[in-house]
């Protein structure tokens, strides 16, 4: 007989040597690939390694950034190899925590004081709601001296909601130079490295043109409830599926809402499905997604919010990189929604629908918490 | 305000107009005879149809619209904007529509059939009751647990009867003289009694409920009279009968699973879901050609039963016996009598 090698092996010619076992026999061998098996089924193989049993699958950072480059009619995401080709003339803004910015990132990159670029202005006085607050963040940005003329790219540890709250937050204030997003994020990127200390910048105006067609206020939302994803604008639920249908126990993920489930007839779409480990989600996976499965129509406008307004980011600079022609936030958020005051016959939630396209993504990173709304 | 419109002839013209929610369709047939007459597309999941100055609303509960159909056969959608429009209620004048996949009653004008605005209530609202006067309505909220109360003059949402942790509100009733309240838990299977409020004005949100029974498992309406509140269990084939302040009367067993409870010519009928008969408290049977799970009363002495699970439609005199059966599209519900 042979095994799968073409080996000959022989199950009952050969005993153990005298003297002990020989590892390299053919029963210990057997015995080895048994539990192989074994400890595979038992899960203590990776996904991968498996399929690579034999093989040395190393992973170098030129393997990581040859991966992470970007192909096809996709706007925004770029690889290693254009900031590598650009390193001088953008303006590299990092979206990692202090912490992390610390540690590691990308030579001379500066880091984006996130609390200020996730600022809300409240318009209650008059009725509309929640807007980004565009004064302070174009202020945030010129404290570490972006001009609205710079070409800009951000990164973070994937192309996580984090990132791309950098990318809406600089269209919102209507910058001129172009908005770029690192795909798979800082370890995508094998060129020289800073750490410690951030570099010295100097402060710069940053006078905001604030691009009120990148998102929507309440008011607005209110104005076209039951129109959403019939004759009216695309709504995207970003959320996770359970927040979405206000499933039982699904209280608990938001215990500060006084209301659950969603705006009437929005698609829940998890956000997650945008990433798939570090880097940004086929791109015709995500269009059969959002065009096929979701049904949203990319010449039409197309409205995402999440109970923030970081993670529903992630979906709105998808949606604009894979070509949707008016792609709106909801800066509010469902947070906002639902703890509306007065009259909340106009604010409306939905509880007992059920449109989720189900996502398979993932968000790598090494951010702590398992939280998704902060991995960059 | 489901259902037949309080007549006691049955002209030979009547139509019975039955919301077929497996088919889409609102389907006529002759009253007296069970022809068929015709059909309406009317939009997903329709259940129940009322009538309202001249119009026949049908609650589409697959749409945020409702749909009337005006005497020149018109059909109008009526957008609510909030899913789910289950059952109707009249009140000053206006339309209420409980959104019951949402947490809003829309507000129609059942002239100009238009939506003039939203309440906000308790999510997924079910059954509706109206005060005598009018100026009040009840919605039983299935998810919050609650009884909202709604000032039909300022369409705001001015109170709220807490039934209760963890309740699902299902059915909702006033007492005629609109002195007292019901609500059925489904989840806990009770029977709540509230004070409904009255000149001085209505219960706070928040309001506690005045009186509790225990009643037969997986119930759904109630039904209340100026001195008797009866309650079909349906898991447990029991109606529950009480006082008005929820003391029990009795027990009435042996049914299997009944739905609906009904007085006709003077006694209290029984609609079972799972056996093809009427019976009355009193013993009485009226054997059918299949289960009811709707009726919509006609005259004094008949009914119009939906046998949803069979396709069928019937008409049936509790003293004659069935007058009339015929095949209908999927899933008949709660008709109304035109």
């Amino acid at each position: 007989m042979s095994d799968d090698c073409g080996r000959e092996t022989s199950d009952a010619a050969s005993g153990p040597p005298i003297g002990g076992s020989d590892p390299s026999s053919p029963d210990d061998e057997g015995n080895a690939t048994r539990r192989g098996l074994l400890r595979a089924a038992a899960g203590a193989t990776v996904a991968g390694a498996a399929s690579t049993a034999g093989c040395l699958s190393v992973s170098t950072p030129a393997d990581v950034a040859v991966q992470s480059e970007v192909s096809g009619n996709v706007a925004h995401f770029v690889g290693p190899s254009w900031l590598a080709d650009n390193r001088e003339g953008a303006v590299v803004l990092d979206a990692h925590d202090p912490e992390q910015f610390r540690e590691e990132r990308i030579y001379r990159a500066r880091r984006v004081p996130f609390d200020a670029i996730t600022a809300r202005e409240s318009t209650d006085g008059v009725g509309e709601g929640d807007m980004p607050d565009t004064d302070a963040i174009a202020a945030a940005f010129g404290e570490i001296g972006v001009a609205p003329d710079d070409d800009v790219l951000a990164y973070g540890a994937s192309v996580g909601s984090r990132v791309t709250r950098v990318a809406f937050a600089l269209a919102a204030v209507g910058h001129e130079g172009s908005i770029r997003v690192l795909n798979g994020g800082l370890s995508a990127w094998n060129g020289r490295l800073g750490t410690g200390s951030r570099d010295s910048v100097s402060p710069v105006d940053y006078d905001p043109d604030p691009a009120a067609s990148a998102w929507v206020d309440r008011e607005w939302l209110a104005d076209r409830v039951g129109t959403f994803n019939e004759d009216g604008p695309g709504l995207v639920d970003v959320r996770v599926p359970d927040a979405y249908l206000a499933t039982v126990g699904s209280d608990a993920l938001n215990d500060d809402h006084d209301r659950h489930g969603h705006l009437p007839g929005a698609v829940d779409v998890h956000w997650v499905g945008n990433v798939a480990g570090r880097r940004m989600t086929d791109p015709g996976r995500l269009v059969r997604l959002y065009e096929v499965e979701a049904e949203l129509d990319r010449d039409e406008p197309v409205v995402v919010y999440g109970d923030d307004n970081v993670d529903p980011t992630s979906t709105w600079l998808t949606l604009t990189a894979i070509g949707f022609e008016d792609v709106r936030l909801y800066d509010g958020g469902f947070g906002e929604w639902a703890n509306v005051e007065g009259d909340r016959g106009r604010y409306p939630v939905e509880t007992a629908t059920n449109v989720v396209v189900e996502t398979e993504g993932s968000v790598g990173g090494d951010d702590d918490g398992g939280d998704f709304s902060c991995t960059g | 305000m489901t259902g037949g419109d309080g007549q006691n002839n049955t002209p030979a013209d009547r139509v019975l107009a039955v919301p077929c929610e497996g088919d889409d369709l609102l389907v006529l047939f002759a009253l007296e005879t069970g022809d068929r007459l015709g059909e309406v597309p009317v939009g997903s999941h329709p259940v129940h149809a009322t009538t309202c100055r001249g119009r026949t609303v049908v609650a589409t509960m697959g749409e945020r619209a409702v749909t009337a159909v005006d005497a020149s056969g018109e059909v109008t959608r009526v957008e609510t904007g909030v899913l789910g429009p289950s059952h109707f209620a009249g009140a000053n004048g206006e339309l209420y529509v409980s959104c019951s996949a949402g947490d809003a009653l829309a507000v129609v004008n059942p002239e100009s059939l238009t939506l003039v605005d939203r309440v906000g209530v308790g999510a997924e609202p079910h059954e509706l009751a109206v005060a005598p006067d009018g100026d009040r309505l009840y919605a039983g909220s299935r998810r919050d647990g609650v009884v909202d109360v709604v000032d039909t003059g300022t369409r705001e949402r001015v109170g709220a009867i807490d039934a209760g942790p963890d309740a699902r509100v299902q059915g909702v009733a006033l007492a005629p003289d609109g002195s007292r309240g019901y609500a059925v838990d489904q989840r806990g299977a009770r029977v709540v009694a509230f004070d409904p409020g009255d000149d001085s004005g209505p219960p706070a949100v928040g309001a506690s409920i005045c009186a509790e029974a225990t009643i037969g498992a997986d119930p759904y309406d109630l039904v209340a009279t100026g001195d008797r509140v009866f309650v079909p269990g349906r898991g447990d084939g029991v109606v529950h009968d009480f006082d008005r302040e929820l003391e029990s009367i009795a027990v009435h067993d042996g049914f299997s699973r009944p739905v609906d409870i009904f007085e006709v010519a003077g006694d209290w009928w029984v609609l079972d879901a799972s056996a093809p008969r009427l019976r009355s408290l009193d013993g009485a049977v009226l054997e059918m050609s299949a289960p009811g799970l709707v009726v919509t009363p006609v005259g004094e002495r008949r009914l119009a039963v939906s046998h949803y699970d069979d396709d069928r439609v019937s008409l049936v005199d509790v003293e004659a016996g069935t007058v009339w059966t015929t095949d209908s599209p999927a899933c008949p519900f709660g008709s109304v009598v035109v």
